[in-house]
């Protein structure tokens, strides 16, 4: 019940953003009307990493703990982050076309960095489509997803430092909101945004957490139905 | 004993018999060979015949060779242990389960050491880069790199051995991580051979190190998970 | 040709009274893909016993060793083995299992001695080469010990699979049919074993289809079907029925 109040709230939210995002606050003095899409791009780009960070840590207490309900999370988290990930993706090619003048720019840290993310989020979903049995699925997805968790800030600072040393002007990178001297309807705009985003994932990841345990509860019903079946028929040999 | 001295010993032998059973049986480090070469062929093809391009895409190259050829490496080295279940008994022992990895890991950058080599001649021969004086720092910058591809092989060999699909699973898992390592190493690799005039290459070699480290001490944490069955 | 007496490495293992049960095993269950092969099995096996698990194909008798030897997770179910947990307490476990699969875990391309070599030092054994090359004596492969074992029969891979087995200093030994595939000659080697065993306290599981020549070794049986125990017999070795069905909650979940 809770969580059906909490889906309208986060579905009033991003359309309410999504109004301000398009109509009310001013373009850019520079980009011009494709400079909106940032907004939910940043947006995005955050949960997208969230949501991985949630799929290592998640993957961490089930080597630590054993319950399946992290794994559960686990799942979750990395579903939910491959769609804001390419949704993020997306959005910094449809940003970059208009204002770099190509979709796709190399030493941007945010997008190379975003892509590979993809790839790891591909990588931890087939892995764990390869394994039937619930507890073997979940440690080697735990051990995949912490790994790569680790990469992601390798992989960033690096793109970072190639960019820093090649000096090649980029121009206007999403971050210039995150300033401080940024014009404050843009700042809000971004935060109201975010939060109306950050709803939504909360919403999603409940809903997908839930949808998991249902799954792992009929299996494990059926495990113990199987059983129940073999010792039946022993018992009346 | 002490337990570090141990389990080096462990390791050591691990990776003594993991060489000894390559050197005997399976040919893996001329196969693997044979594969880089036909690979900097291939490049040649694609990218030729200007010689300047190609020199200017040799760091590149070369690393691409070696990372494709470390994915074939790690692959077979993890293969000796399908013998018979070998892997199972390997599980079995009471030794600590880092020293299994520290000792594939071992035997693994061995076979990329000698890899790296063969395949930093061949290139320096086919793309027409001179080594000369940039002897020293291209060595360092091969030996962190095939560090960093033998720590991360062994431990995504280790999952995927037992994984159905795994010929592609292990480079759909392993490439994504290298991704750093690939463009620290081409970078210092270019830098080195230009006798890095913006002075980056330690900045380069220092990214080297830390993924290394990095990479080793996950492998070193978790392997022993990947030996569980469930 | 086998020697008479087969060096088994002394073990301090303490008298019958003050060991715990070797095996405990309460409702172990374990499934494949949903299938159960084992369904809720309770043993006790008590210490220095020579136990028979016997039973038809897919009777679970592979599983159940399996998983005493910390090689596979149950399902459900618990066991301890010497009083130890499988679930909390496998790294402690390990150096006192010994098990002996279907697979030998043998590397091709080593020859006999290098293998049995290796194993040595993955099991700290003292003395090692010494060690080695008595056992490769006890059971009858001294000559081909530099051959690869790959060039070996599946009988012979039984036998220094074996010897593997008696560099360690294990108190529980797990074979699962041992007696397939191999010869004559080797038969009467197990049968050695089984005896030497018996003098150091060493408590052992086969698994079989038939127990005809090792009948005077054993010392109690079990029998298994479809994943349950399905009767027992002899000493050494008691069993009682899965847990009974509870309103709502049939099984105890214990993983």
């Amino acid at each position: 019940m809770k969580t059906r109040i909490l889906g309208w709230v986060a579905f009033v939210a991003v359309a309410v953003m999504a109004l301000v995002a398009l109509f009310l606050v001013p373009a850019d003095l520079n980009q011009g009307d494709a400079q909106r899409i940032m907004y939910p791009h940043v947006a995005s780009a955050w949960l997208a990493y969230l949501s991985f960070g949630v799929t290592a840590l998640a993957g961490i207490c089930w080597l630590w703990r054993r319950d399946l309900r992290f794994d559960s999370v686990a799942l979750s988290g990395a579903e939910i982050g491959v769609m804001f990930t390419a949704f993020a993706i997306w959005g910094g090619m449809m940003w970059g076309r208009p204002v770099w003048g190509v979709f796709w720019q190399w030493e941007d840290p945010r997008l190379t960095t975003t892509a590979l993310l993809l790839a790891l989020y591909a990588g931890y979903l087939l892995l764990r489509r390869l394994t039937d049995d619930p507890e073997r699925r979940a440690t080697r997805a735990a051990i995949v997803g912490i790994v790569a968790a680790v990469d992601i800030p390798i992989v960033h600072f690096s793109v970072e430092w190639w960019r820093g040393l090649h000096q090649t002007a980029t121009i206007g990178s999403p971050d210039k909101i995150l300033n401080p001297a940024a014009p404050v309807p843009f700042v809000l705009t971004l935060v109201g945004m975010v939060l109306a985003f950050t709803l939504t994932w909360t919403y999603l990841m409940i809903r997908r957490y839930q949808l998991a345990q249902a799954d792992l509860g009929r299996e494990e019903s059926a495990r113990v139905e199987r059983i129940m079946e073999a010792r039946a028929a022993e018992a009346t040999r | 004993m002490t337990a570090l001295r141990y389990e080096a010993r462990l390791a050591l032998a691990i990776a003594a018999k993991d060489a000894r059973a390559e050197m005997r049986g399976r040919q893996a480090v001329v196969s693997t060979l044979f594969f880089a070469a036909v690979v900097l062929l291939l490049f040649g093809f694609a990218l030729g015949p200007d010689r300047a391009r190609l020199a200017e895409a040799a760091p590149g190259l070369l690393w691409l060779a070696l990372v494709f050829a470390g994915v074939l490496a790690v692959s077979r080295l993890h293969l000796i242990e399908t013998d018979d279940g070998a892997l199972e008994q390997l599980a079995l022992y009471p030794v600590p389960r880092r020293a299994i990895y520290a000792g594939k890991a071992l035997a693994g950058l061995a076979v990329m050491a000698v890899l790296g080599l063969v395949v930093l001649g061949a290139v320096a021969v086919l793309f027409g880069t001179s080594i000369g004086s940039a002897i020293v720092p291209l060595l360092a910058t091969l030996m962190l790199g095939v560090v960093g591809i033998a720590a991360v092989g062994t431990f995504y060999a280790g999952l995927t051995v037992r994984l159905r699909a795994r010929e592609v699973m292990l480079p759909l898992l392993m490439l994504p991580i290298l991704a750093p390592l690939l463009l620290g190493a081409v970078k210092a690799t270019a830098a080195a051979l230009a006798g890095d005039p913006f002075g980056e290459l330690g900045a380069w070699l220092q990214l080297l190190v830390a993924f290394d480290v990095i990479m080793l001490t996950a492998g070193l944490a978790t392997y022993g998970y990947l030996l569980e069955d469930g | 040709m086998p020697r008479t007496t087969i060096y088994v490495s002394p073990r301090s293992l303490g008298s019958h009274d003050q060991r715990p049960p070797a095996v405990v095993t309460t409702d172990l269950a374990r499934l494949f893909a949903g299938r159960p092969a084992l369904a809720g099995v309770s043993l006790t096996v008590e210490p220095g016993r020579a136990i028979a698990l016997l039973g038809p194909n897919g009777a679970g008798k592979t599983t159940l060793l399996r998983i005493l030897s910390t090689a596979l997770r149950p399902s459900y179910g618990s066991g301890q083995v010497d009083g130890l947990d499988l679930g909390r307490d496998v790294d402690a476990i390990r150096p006192r299992i010994a098990y002996l699969s279907h697979a030998t875990g043998l590397y091709d391309d080593l020859t006999a001695r290098e293998n049995l070599a290796f194993a040595a030092t993955m099991l700290a054994t003292p003395h090692a080469e010494v060690r080695v090359d008595r056992a490769l004596e006890d059971v009858g492969l001294i000559g081909r010990r530099r051959d690869l074992v790959r060039t070996f029969s599946a009988g012979m891979r039984k036998r220094l699979a074996l010897a593997r087995i008696l560099l360690g200093e294990a108190s529980l030994v797990l074979l699962d049919e041992p007696m397939a595939a191999l010869d004559d000659e080797a038969m009467s080697l197990v049968q050695q074993l089984l005896g030497a065993w018996r003098e150091v306290g060493v408590t052992v599981l086969v698994a079989a289809h038939s127990i005809e020549r090792l009948e005077s070794h054993l010392d109690g049986r079990v029998i298994m079907e479809r994943g349950l125990v399905t009767a027992v017999a002899g000493n050494g070795v008691t069993s009682h029925a899965p847990a009974p069905l509870v309103a709502g909650h049939p099984l105890t979940v214990t993983r």
